[in-house]
């Protein structure tokens, strides 16, 4: 409160400074050079990201709420904002094999995606209304953008009009909601919200909140409101999906988790019910829908839509072990969907890339170590040890246990079944099959250098999870 | 605790997967040294785990040579291993088939060598771990890692059906596996700890209503392993389609972590949920026997009429476990490593004959034995270990079973008769198809017999099969210790009962003694 709105405040703000600073830069290096622009300002962007990292570590968290109660720079906030750093970074090798084969390098591409992450850090340590919405479309219409940018491919610019719809009518739903919340309470801040409720209408505030959530959880994919998902997933460029399927998701559950920790507090009993519902929904529509896919890229839509039901099981089982345990999926989900997505980019035919799961066929024995790597990834991804998928899940599910949800951790690890199914065709396809005509795999060093960190990660961290565990535990909210 | 400073569990799990790792710097084409360099590794894991008899106390029911470290020490999971008789005779029975099953893949496979001895031997970490490990996260994880490589065993190197079967195996044990997943979380809420033994030593089981639930996803992820009866579907498709060395594991170690897992976990851990469900295991062991015999009898190919049999045979396991009593407990370990050897056998006398004529069917074979006379001893006297001939294994094992049986209820007793009576039928008729008559396909006239390399791979489970059965008394002593502490627990009635039996006995002499007129 002392750096309430005052210069002084600004050093909480370093590493969207930083971010700012790499955007400019970045579209200086595509304006002045003619030739090579666009492929440099990503390598700009790149460097920026790494440095970005210790900018994030070095810059000072904030003793509390700062800019008059608008932002919280806290341990909880850092922790996402890694995350979303993570995201860029696994990203950026993947676009440059995608745009460098196809040929058609729009380098806007790359100074949007700093742009996105100040909306997303401001948006993972906002504890106000109006900052959050602001933050939130901050995040969300370059986001539209990116969807849209292949405009060599019609279903790219489907996509993007189609994520640009259906996020407004999101972000419309969720207006409303804060509205209400604001007209009940009079007040912007969380916790003034939540002192405010505590004698205000419970009807008005609860519809307020589920109007909140429902908007939430269509921009993070959450069933009944996926929908649009597995359209933009499959029609945007892949690379990119690797980042939208993540980052945001990112940015809506460090919102969920505020909301359930400060302002929405006091009705735990209804979120718990809610996120049950969702959680049960997303995990089967998820799984279910993801059988009868024969895309990779849509199958992975799916995948990504019921790993984000996994994760809505620790919203219903909120507390420490589930802290530890979204947060700590968060991260393995980012390089589990990295590699998956990425995979693609090492199929070649005549026609773009190879997004069908036959056309995997024989990569084991043209590519044992791309193959090695997405064994890994596929084991992590269906949640079987040693692999980070089955930690993440384990404590998901165990926070579900000791809460006695049993039925609902159940039916998370019925899931995995289910879902071994259809990851298990793709481990197939790459083992077992042999080549299809046409096909042919391509090493290409950046996408296998994700891969292999991928693989890396998500073993490490799945047979010492304690590595990462105890920061998953220690980001704590402000309050 | 450790030999010699090496720690020796820890040793002999990670001995193989050293072992894999060293085989990813062999050139693909250096197929030889590939094939020596496997068999050498699983050569040499045996004799490690042959190396743990020299520290190990025979006369101690506790877990030994413990090795304990922190793991993940916010949710108290640790590195947990230690080792009793119980598990004892199942490493040394895992590292046994491991390594003869390497040897049978000499020449039999021939495609993807490298990949191939990787899976082979990375399953076998998974084996060895899920034996050793007392902590129950751990065990979960070597129980679900070796899932993958038998995936790919099947897959890769499986007959006509093998991606049918190999989704299908991967999952079924999957689906039992995870259920047991939320059922270890269930008891890490009660006790705070994943240790099992500290568990059973805390002595506060689960409350009745809770037991029964977290006893059934157990339950499930062991019968399915068994397989019990209707858990058994998976077993003929991945038996079947599995390549020989593949069968071999699969039917001589795999379906040993059920049963395992039920005198381990399940009988300590839930004593009045599993005494509570005893006449539905019985029903379904039961039925395993018989039916699983009965089915035998109809197959047309050699491997599916064993990979039935198994079936039978897990159900004689079972019907053992769940009498609770001492006799039958250890009758029902010992035929699991009977079973082990036997069966194991069987599916390596198939691979014989497999490798010279691709095909299994029965009807294709005839009156081999006067080609192949030292095969055909082999057959024999593994078929007549596996029916259960008195001086060879099989025999010591279903007979403790049955006495232990017939002690409780006579019915099981005469049931389980039957399966062996069956038992006998379709594998003497199985023996008299395939070796007996004349010799009439041409395609056999030029069979060759067993060579030096095969017929080592089968002279150490003859030793045994004779071993066991003529002088089973080292393979007992071990297991006494460990299967009374498993009785005092869930069934503590039996050794009382033991005690006042005695006692009567003993006043019934005295009385005899005090009245020596009385007696005409």
């Amino acid at each position: 409160m002392d750096a309430a709105g005052s210069i002084s405040g600004l050093k909480y703000l370093a590493p969207e400074i930083f971010l700012l600073a790499t955007a400019a830069a970045a579209m200086f290096v595509h304006l002045f050079d003619k030739k090579r622009g666009a492929r440099r300002a990503g390598y700009v962007v790149l460097a920026g990201m790494i440095v970005g990292l210790a900018v994030l570590f070095l810059a000072p968290l904030s003793p509390g709420e700062i800019f008059s109660g608008s932002l919280s720079v806290d341990s909880f906030a850092l922790y996402f904002k890694v995350i979303v750093f993570l995201a860029v970074i696994v990203t950026l090798p993947l676009t440059f094999r995608f745009f460098g084969v196809e040929k058609f390098e729009p380098g806007e591409m790359y100074y949007l995606l700093p742009l996105i992450l100040i909306g997303m850090t401001a948006a993972v340590s906002s504890v106000d209304l109006i900052t959050a919405y602001v933050s939130f479309e901050l995040f969300a219409i370059p986001s539209y953008v990116l969807a849209g940018i292949f405009k060599k491919e019609q279903r790219s610019a489907e996509a993007g009009i189609k994520y640009f719809f259906l996020g407004t009518l999101s972000s419309g739903i969720m207006l409303l909601g804060m509205a209400l919340v604001f007209g009940l309470t009079g007040e912007t801040n969380f916790a003034a919200i939540a002192k405010a409720l505590a004698g205000a209408n419970d009807h008005i505030a609860l519809i307020g909140m589920i109007l909140f959530f429902v908007g939430l959880f269509f921009k993070a994919a959450l069933a009944p409101f996926h929908m649009w998902a597995p359209d933009v997933y499959e029609g945007a460029p892949t690379p990119l999906v690797v980042f939208l399927s993540t980052a945001p998701k990112a940015a809506v559950f460090a919102m969920l988790i505020r909301l359930i920790m400060t302002v929405f507090a006091k009705f735990e009993v209804q979120w718990t019910y809610i996120f049950q519902i969702i959680a049960l929904a997303t995990m089967f529509w998820g799984n279910i829908a993801a059988l009868g896919q024969k895309n990779i890229k849509r199958m992975m839509a799916y995948s990504s839509i019921a790993h984000a039901g996994y994760l809505a099981i620790g919203l219903a089982a909120w507390g420490w072990l589930a802290k530890t345990g979204v947060l700590f999926y968060l991260v393995m989900y980012l390089f589990m969907n990295a590699a998956a997505f990425g995979l693609i980019l090492l199929v070649r035919k005549s026609s773009g890339f190879g997004e069908e799961v036959a056309d995997l066929g024989g990569l084991a024995r043209s590519s044992p170590l791309a193959a090695a790597c997405l064994l890994v990834v596929l084991l992590a991804l269906t949640g079987i040890p040693p692999t980070a998928g089955f930690m993440g899940k384990y404590l998901i599910f165990a926070a579900a246990v000791e809460k006695g949800f049993y039925g609902l951790a159940a039916a998370g690890a019925l899931n995995s079944v289910i879902s071994l199914f259809y990851y298990f065709r793709i481990g197939r396809a790459i083992y077992m099959e042999g080549p299809r005509e046409g096909v042919r795999f391509e090493p290409s060093g950046p996408v296998l250098a994700v891969l292999v960190a991928a693989a890396a990660v998500l073993l490490v961290f799945g047979m010492f999870p304690g590595l990462l565990t105890p920061l998953a535990s220690a980001a704590t909210l402000l309050k | 605790m450790n030999i010699l400073g090496i720690p020796i569990l820890t040793f002999v799990i990670f001995f193989p997967l050293a072992g894999a790792l060293a085989l990813l710097f062999f050139r693909k084409t250096a197929s030889g040294a590939v094939r020596l360099a496997a068999n050498v590794v699983t050569g040499l894991e045996f004799l490690a785990t042959l190396f743990i008899l020299t520290g190990f106390d025979a006369a101690s029911g506790e877990m030994q040579l413990v090795e304990r470290a922190d793991w993940i020490s916010a949710f108290h999971a640790q590195y947990l291993l230690g080792i009793d008789g119980i598990s004892l005779l199942l490493v040394l029975l895992t590292s046994l088939l491991t390594f003869l099953a390497t040897l049978s893949s000499w020449t039999a496979v021939k495609d993807r060598l490298k990949e191939y001895y990787l899976f082979l031997l990375l399953l076998e970490v998974g084996m060895i771990g899920v034996f050793l490990s007392l902590d129950l996260i751990l065990f979960y994880v070597f129980w679900e890692v070796m899932l993958v490589p038998m995936y790919f065993l099947i897959g890769i190197w499986g007959g006509e059906r093998k991606l049918y079967a190999a989704i299908k195996f991967f999952l079924y044990t999957l689906f039992g596996s995870v259920m047991m997943l939320i059922g270890i979380l269930v008891l890490y809420f009660h006790y705070h700890t994943f240790d099992v033994t500290a568990m059973v030593a805390a002595g506060k089981a689960l409350p009745m209503a809770l037991q029964g639930w977290v006893f059934f996803a157990f339950f499930l992820g062991f019968a399915i392993k068994v397989p019990l009866f209707p858990f058994h579907t998976w077993l003929p498709d991945a038996h079947v389609e599995a390549p020989t060395a593949g069968s071999v594991i699969l039917a001589g170690v795999l379906l040993k972590m059920g049963t395992y897992g039920f005198v381990r976990f399940s009988l300590p851990l839930f004593p009045q949920a599993s005494r509570k469900y005893v006449p539905l295991i019985i029903v379904l062991a039961l039925v395993s026997i018989v039916y699983g015999a009965l089915v035998s009898l109809m197959q047309k190919d050699m491997k599916k009429l064993i990979a039935y049999s198994s079936v039978s045979h897990m159900g004689f396991v079972m019907l053992g476990l769940f009498t609770f009593s001492p006799m039958a407990v250890k009758g029902a370990v010992l035929q699991m490593i009977n079973h082990g050897i036997s069966t194991g056998a069987l599916f390596l006398i198939v691979g014989i004959v497999y490798e010279r004529r691709h095909t299994r069917l029965i009807s294709e074979f005839g009156g081999l034995s006067s080609r192949m006379p030292v095969y055909a001893a082999v057959f024999l006297i593994i078929s007549m270990s596996s029916i259960g001939l008195p001086g060879l294994n099989g025999f010591i094992g279903e007979f403790m079973i049955i006495m232990g049986a017939w002690q409780v209820n006579w019915v099981w007793a005469a049931v389980a008769a039957t399966g062996i009576v069956l038992g006998a039928g379709y594998m003497l008729w199985l023996y008299q198809r395939v070796m007996f008559g004349k010799l009439e396909n041409p395609a056999n006239m030029s069979l060759k017999d067993l060579t030096v390399r095969e017929f080592a791979t089968f002279l150490p489970l003859i030793v045994m099969a004779f071993w066991i059965g003529i002088f089973p008394k080292p393979f007992l002593n071990v297991l006494d210790k460990p299967v009374e502490k498993v009785i005092r627990i869930v069934n503590p009635g039996y050794y009382e009962e033991a005690a006042a039996a005695l006692g009567g006995l003993a006043d019934a002499a005295e009385t005899k003694a005090a009245l020596p007129g009385e007696d005409r």
